[in-house]
């Protein structure tokens, strides 16, 4: 009946010589009285609408039986107002969010009927984090997500929530307009309306399978009614990396020099004489590092009417890295449209990115490069082949790579493209159901090109040939999912079910070719490969698989009381053997919004809602076919005087058949409260998760003569405990308004079970132990330093036996922990925790009339870290640099905590040793934003919206006691996740930002 | 009206979604052969088994780490390598127990050849073959691989895991000790020889013949110290069948050229060849790549600092030894010219070309260190290749000649035969009988099988020197403290040696944590 009347209003409104139209015209404006641009202004029940023009003004003609009016703006409450003839509108800018929109996976609840834990990063919260990175431009906004960066020009940060769940893979799920991608796509941010981290099973649990890491859903941009909107954003930003401390060659040669000296008086074998230094002084930073410079460009275009809404853009991004010989380039595209005609609706998203990025010699780690080249080192020498200076047994004995050649002689070059759309189609009968159909393809291909001139950059390196490569790498990846959606209200029932499945297939392809010798012409190589005349050879292989599920959900209130949520999934992949292919994972979440009770009279709470939900998430993020065993039909071997080549075939990797799902059950209680007029939120959750059937590459003993990767196991299980708050304050005086929010979580992970049956597994320098932590350190104990001979001669065990006979003045005394009179592998002990206690983010932001003021900042507390930059520099051993300022061992100065430096020695410098570990806790301002915009008034004239100007600062300050580069580091790895092994710093930087908006 | 348009809109919808199945999961991997469809026909088998021969191209079998730490354990050879690790674990300075290019690199490739080889032993029977002898000869070949890699395991490291089966990822294989490692070697050998042909078509050199599997058996016997079985495997090799096939070639050189490999000495040679071509720097170690190097760079590894890696070298007391003997006809020891580069070499050998590098005179900052010329090729015009082709010759006459004396010492004493044997091996040197030696005095010698045992010591230093044999024969006779202050004098990399723990390398630790049949070796 409604939509008849609808449908009745409709050809009204599409005749309008029925009826006699009232004309309304007027000017809306926010409270600063400055006026509003593209707000949209609807005569309430009909389409008859408009959106305001630059100076804020509308005119309309409505119908006269049209009593009201409605304005709506982004970021504003909306209004409903009687009609008049001449109106004035100011808006109020809309500080309650609970009516906010949340995205939970195949649709959305209001912000005050979330039933899960969820954050959101809205648009505003990202304007200043120009990166060309989403997960970098997260950094500290949400609690329990870490996310860290490699530093390099174009390269990806990772991100895990809450903690280990997995121990294969602990990327989350991205969803960017309901398609599934990966971190790896370069999405503009400024093209980002939204992110939603999912973080608990409840939210995840309708992607099933693919959420047991948590689901980060990103919504882009789509344009609004009005008319056309253009913005215009550029930022420019310098950009610099850490350096470390090291010694010139000067003082270096002093250094090394004793450590000669000491290795003659210690009689180190063959060393008879101190080294005749080269004469060079190089700091290899200087060489390979500069102020790099990050610009970046994005034009977007948006606007529509009521049925129709575009947005599309475009972005470049040139960032000359602050490394040397790296540099990222990208370009990219997006249109995004979407309408609606009767009961059907309708939209696509599409991004194209181009990228190109000048990547660093594949071989080695520049940054530990900077530490083993000796200074004396020249940077090129005319006495070597390659015209490049490295180690020589006399000058400079050492392996040290030197970085500066092996860029010049290998040069390597990314190319990367994307395509990522979806299009989808929907019917909806208003207020009982819709039906929708989306379809998403991705494709992907990159080539990585490479020259490998000839010549050497290390001592004693081969004389190879040269070769050209050329790699490519292809995939295509669609979706094709189906939901139904029944929903209804009656009395105080809320109802909606929603159904649906998706079907998913991907595959890849590898193929590369490298050819040696390639053809000359003068001193320049061309890169043809048909011109190169060596010895050819190519390689290749593909990859495919696909993911079939079926969903379901729940959500049921009632009274805008009481809230339940069902969700269950059933999911198959090609990714397990035959028989256990299939997965079932099931949650359900309740929630009792207290504040809605009768009985709940209290004036000063907006909102009070408690919240629990427990269910079960699963994993096969693995290799596509880990459960075969292949053969490996590479090995050779040569037979005869004719010196014939067989082929060998043999299996090299073993594998497990029997894989199945990993399970990942999830509890997690929860609390929202809102209070003073909205201005204070508070959120807090408690979540404990416990995973089973793990799905690991765990290392496999050697004795197995297994290579190629260890293979999947499902090896045991492993439990996390945290607990998040989130607590934020907004609020205005007048022109001045401000918000600040502080996110504080605890994490700690249990190992509960190991694969093969073990108690144990232990790296070189960690122990996973059932009961403990992942990855605790577990190495020998260093005590002090032997000051004497005495003291190395009193240095005894319960039975009087001398335990480091061999010692010398200035070694370490190492703790003999089993007590049996010798240093021996039995007396490694735990000597650290890489997890940290404390994870916290702080945000702050103001504003004043136009100026504005933004801060984000975060830390972590209480890990203990291995500093691989100290272990590499290794007291001389190897004649590698060192860091200025170090003081150790002599006679003169006999200190306790740093041993004698001696070359050739390795009895002090071992690797697993708890020397190494320093707090690795930090407190990092990571944005520091200053902004300003020109009055409305001033601009609106010459056609602007808005202009604004900001200058951020980023990493500019870190607090932190620990001695390597930087605090914040990829790890290691899941066993050893504390290990800083001279890791790519996080680069500060200065951005100076311009947006414009017409 | 509304409602027939919704589900006309959703049928529609629903036609446009392909229907799946469970049978859009199963996705083959068209990549590679999988394992079920693998071990089914002969060409199977001899594939399986040429994957076992690729484990010598292997940066930690006999590429080139065995070299150094063979070598540099022993008395003859010494390094003083620029990376401090590798030298100083040639040096019973064992600080990493993970070291990776010797404890992680060549403990696992020793393993994934035992595995290999085992892959095939596990499968051949299974196989349906024309010729029933191919089968056996092919199944006895994979045991004598298992049993090379399992001899070097077992003198290297001890106390190793027993891995006697095709692995499986979750196995922890119980620790085996001495004398059940070698009782193992023993039997995969024992049944080897019965059934590896006497000699091999000259395209076959590389894969081993009866000879080789006895001379492997008896080095195994004697390190085992089963005396009389190792005289039976030395009888066959010297006096018995093989008597006819084997001889000590004429000039002592050609056991190091590459023109003459596979030669009459030899009973088992590692082939190498340049025939993948200049593949590179990495072109090594690739398990899986079709053009993997098959070349070995035993000369850069063992080539001083400016040349090559001076991973390592020998002990000055070689070069002494050697010039105490002229030959009959008055001249040094030609064996020293072959085995070693010194600074007076040009002098002591007036008559020899490429004394030192043959674009190189001695660099004076060389001092008085002496350099293995073994294996060194004189085809480079001004500069050696990261690779060469020339064959390692692992097993040769000489080496058997000298321990069959010794076994014969050990059994009979100081017999005429004993010595006649070391008298051959002097003999193709050019230096007189024993009993007309300048230096040594015969009666002296033969007077104990001590001394017999002391001598042979000498005689196998010399003719072997640099041939990675001297550790494994320092091993079998044993190390107490006045061996070791006697070792001291010879090489100072002794004074590291603790009795009871340095006579084996530690595991590798990582293996050791975690599995829980394995302990480490005593006193590491």
């Amino acid at each position: 009946m409604k939509s008849r009347l609808l449908l009745l209003l409709v050809c009204l409104v599409f005749m309008p010589g029925l009826t006699v139209a009232l004309n309304v015209s007027g000017i809306v404006t926010d409270e600063a009285n400055d006026p509003i641009v593209g707000a949209s202004v609807i005569c309430k029940g009909t389409s008859v609408g408009t959106a305001t023009d630059i100076d804020g003004r509308f005119t309309l003609d409505v119908p006269e039986s049209g009593a009201k009016i409605q304005v709506s703006y982004v970021g504003m409450l909306p209004l409903e107002l009687p009609v008049q003839p001449e109106m004035k509108i100011v808006m109020k800018e809309n500080t309650n969010d609970l009516d906010e929109v949340v995205v939970i996976g195949y649709g959305t609840v209001k912000k005050k009927d979330v039933l899960g834990s969820i954050t959101t990063v809205k648009d505003k919260d990202l304007q200043d984090r120009t990166s060309g990175n989403i997960l970098e431009s997260m950094r500290g906004l949400t609690s329990g997500v870490k996310i860290t960066n490699s530093g390099q020009a174009g390269s990806s940060p990772s991100m895990v929530i809450r903690g280990l769940g997995s121990l294969t893979n602990n990327t989350p799920l991205f969803i960017i307009d309901g398609a599934y991608a990966g971190n790896e796509l370069g999405v503009n941010v400024e093209d980002i309306e939204s992110i939603q981290v999912l973080k608990d099973a409840s939210s995840a649990a309708i992607y099933g399978s693919r959420a047991a890491n948590g689901v980060v859903i990103i919504k882009t941009k789509s344009g609004r009614s009005g008319g056309l909107k253009v913005k215009f954003d550029t930022q420019i930003q310098l950009n610099w990396l850490p350096r470390y401390d090291l010694m010139d060659a000067e003082t270096y040669k002093l250094y090394d020099d004793r450590a000669y000296d000491e290795a003659i008086l210690a009689g180190v074998a063959g060393v008879t004489n101190r080294q005749d230094h080269y004469k060079a002084n190089t700091d290899w930073q200087d060489e390979m590092l500069r102020t790099g410079l990050l610009q970046n460009y994005n034009v977007a275009l948006s606007g529509g009417n009521d049925n129709l809404n575009f947005y599309t853009s475009f972005n470049y991004l040139n960032d000359k890295g602050a490394m040397k010989y790296t540099g990222f380039e990208k370009y990219g595209f997006r249109v995004n449209t979407a309408g609606k005609k009767g009961i059907f609706s309708y939209g696509e998203n599409l991004y194209y990115t181009y990228s190109k990025t000048k990547v660093l010699n594949g071989i080695g780690n520049v940054w530990s490069n900077f530490i083993s080249m000796p200074p004396t080192i020249p940077v090129r020498d005319p006495e070597h082949g390659s015209g490049f200076g490295y180690g020589d047994s006399n000058h400079a004995n050492s392996y040290g790579l030197n970085p500066v050649a092996m860029q010049e002689l290998e040069n390597r070059v990314n190319k990367q493209e994307y395509l990522f759309g979806n299009i989808y189609g929907q019917v909806e009968y208003p207020e009982w159901a819709r039906a929708k159909v989306n379809v998403a393809y991705k494709t992907y291909n990159g080539t990585t090109d490479k020259l490998r001139k000839t010549g050497s950059w290390t001592m004693g390196q081969g004389d190879d040939a040269a070769d050209i490569s050329w790699n490519e790498s292809r995939y295509h990846d669609i979706l094709i999912e189906q939901t139904y959606e029944f929903f209804h209200k009656f009395g105080g029932h809320d109802i909606n079910v929603l159904a649906g499945m998706s079907y998913n297939h991907f595959t890849s392809n590898d193929k590369g070719i490298s050819r040696q010798n390639p053809a000359m012409s003068g001193d320049h190589y061309l890169t043809e490969i048909d011109a190169a005349t060596g010895t050819v050879t190519g390689s290749g292989s593909y990859g495919e698989y696909s993911l079939i599920s079926y969903f379901g959900r729940i959500n049921y209130s009632y009274g805008d009381r009481y809230l339940v949520q069902l969700t269950g999934r059933r999911d198959g992949t090609s990714k397990l053997p035959n028989q256990r292919r299939w997965g079932n994972f099931f949650s359900g979440s309740l929630g009792w919004r207290i504040s809605q009770e009768k009985f709940f009279d209290v004036d000063w709470v907006d909102d009070l809602k408690i919240r629990a939900n427990y269910g079960s998430l699963g994993n096969s993020n693995i290799g596509n076919w880990d459960y075969v065993a292949t053969l490996n039909s590479g090995p050779r071997a040569v037979f005869g005087t004719g010196e014939t080549v067989a082929i060998g075939t043999t299996q090299s990797r073993l594998v497990n058949t029997d894989l199945v799902w990993e399970k990942k059950t999830t509890l997690n209680v929860g609390l929202d409260f809102t209070t003073l007029n909205s201005r204070l939120r508070f959120t807090a959750d408690y979540f404990q998760s416990k995973s089973k059937d793990l799905l690991v590459y765990l290392p496999i003993l050697m004795s197995t003569g297994n290579e190629g990767g260890a293979p999947a196991v499902n090896a045991g299980s492993l439990s996390n405990r945290g607990v998040e708050f989130e607590l934020s304050w907004n609020d205005r005086a007048g022109d001045f308004s401000y918000s600040a929010s502080l996110n504080l979580s605890h994490v700690k992970n249990r190992v509960d079970d190991l694969g093969y049956g073990q108690t144990a597994y232990l790296t070189s320098t960690s122990k996973s132990e059932i009961g403990q932590s992942l990855g605790m350190w577990y190495m020998y104990k260093m005590l002090g330093i032997f000051q004497s001979q005495e003291e190395i001669n009193s240095y005894k065990n319960a039975d009087g036996k001398v335990i480091q006979p061999n010692a010398l003045p200035g070694d370490i005394k190492y703790d003999d922990y089993n007590g049996d009179g010798q240093i021996s592998s039995e007396d490694r002990q735990i000597v650290g925790n890489p997890w940290p206690k404390l994870e916290m983010g702080f945000n702050f932001s103001a504003s004043w009339r136009g100026i504005d003021f933004a801060l984000n900042s975060y830390g972590r507390f209480g890990q203990e870290v291995y500093n691989g930059a100290a272990y590499a520099a290794g007291d001389f051993q190897n004649n590698q640099n060192n860091f200025n300022g170090i003081v150790p061992w002599t006679q003169e100065h006999p200190v306790n905590d740093r041993p004698r430096i001696v070359y050739g020695d390795s009895r002090n410098t071992r690797g697993d040793q708890d020397r190494w570990l320093e707090d690795g806790s930090f407190f990092r301002i990571s944005d520091i934003t200053l902004g300003y915009s020109l009055p409305t008034r001033a601009i609106r004239k010459i056609g602007l919206e808005k202009v604004r100007f900001a200058v951020t600062g980023k990493n500019l300050v870190t607090f932190t006691k620990y001695s390597g580069l930087d605090p914040e580091f990829a790890d290691g790895g899941i066993w050893t996740i504390g290990y800083d092994g001279c890791s790519f710093p996080n680069p500060r930087a200065v951005q100076f930002a311009v947006s414009l908006t017409f | 009206m509304k409602k027939t348009a919704i589900l006309l809109a959703t049928g529609l919808m629903m036609a446009v979604m392909p229907s799946c199945s469970d049978s859009d999961l199963d996705i083959e991997n068209g990549n590679s052969l999988n394992t079920s469809n693998f071990w089914k026909t002969e060409e199977d088998a001899e594939k399986g088994l040429v994957a076992v021969y690729n484990m010598f191209y292997r940066q930690g079998t006999w590429t080139r780490n065995i070299y150094t730490q063979l070598n540099g354990m022993a008395d003859d050879g010494v390094s003083y390598a620029g990376w401090s690790e590798l030298a100083e674990y040639s040096k019973f300075i064992f600080t990493d127990y993970n070291f990776s290019e010797f404890n992680t690199k060549s403990y696992k490739e020793h393993y994934i050849a035992v595995n290999r080889a085992n892959q095939v032993l596990d499968h051949i029977d299974a196989i349906p073959f024309a010729n029933e002898k191919h089968r056996l000869d092919l199944k006895a070949q994979a045991q004598f691989l298992r049993a090379f890699y399992y001899y070097y395991l077992t003198n290297i490291w001890e106390n190793i895991p027993v891995c006697l089966k095709t692995s499986s990822a979750s196995d922890y294989p119980e620790q085996g000790n001495p004398d059940r490692m070698f009782t193992l070697i023993e039997d995969d050998l024992k049944q080897a020889i019965h059934n590896l042909p006497l000699t091999r078509p000259e395209t076959e050199y590389g894969r081993p013949t009866r000879g080789a599997a006895y001379a492997l058996l008896a080095k195994t016997y004697a390190q085992h110290k089963k005396w009389d079985e190792a005289a039976e495997c030395l009888y066959w090799i010297i006096e018995g069948d093989g008597k006819g096939l084997y001889d000590l070639v004429e000039d002592y050189g050609d056991n190091f050229r590459e023109s003459t490999e596979n030669n009459r000495e030899s009973l088992y040679e590692i082939q190498f060849s340049m025939a993948m071509g200049t593949i590179g720097f990495d072109g090594t170690d690739n398990y899986s790549s079709p053009n993997a190097q098959l070349g070995t760079q035993i000369e850069i590894n063992q080539s001083p600092s400016g040349i090559g890696w001076n991973n390592i070298e020998a002990n000055r007391w070689l070069v002494e030894w050697f010039k105490r003997e002229k030959t009959v006809d008055g001249k040094n020891d030609p064996r020293l010219y072959y085995t070693l580069f010194y600074r007076e070499a040009a002098e002591d050998f007036p008559d020899n070309d490429n004394c030192v590098y043959k674009w190189e005179e001695w660099n004076e900052g060389w001092g008085n260190r002496v350099f293995i010329r073994k294996y060194s090729t004189d085809t480079h015009v001004n500069d050696i290749y990261y690779w060469n082709g020339n064959n390692f010759r692992s097993l040769r006459l000489a080496d058997m000649l000298l321990l069959y004396a010794e076994v014969i010492n050990e059994t009979d004493g100081p017999t005429t035969k004993a010595v006649d044997y070391i008298d051959r091996v002097r003999g193709r040197a050019g230096l007189p009988k024993l009993e007309n030696s300048t230096y040594y005095n015969k009666t002296a010698i033969t007077a104990s099988p001590d001394a017999f045992r002391n001598h042979i010591k000498v005689e196998r230093a010399l003719e072997l020197a640099c041939e990675c044999v001297r550790w494994f024969d320092l091993k079998r006779w044993g190390i107490d403290a006045n061996t070791l202050a006697e070792l001291k004098t010879r090489d100072a990399d002794f004074n590291n040696f603790v009795i009871g723990k340095s006579i084996r390398v530690p595991l590798p630790q990582t293996d050791v944590d975690n599995n829980p049949n394995l302990s480490q070796n005593p006193n590491y």
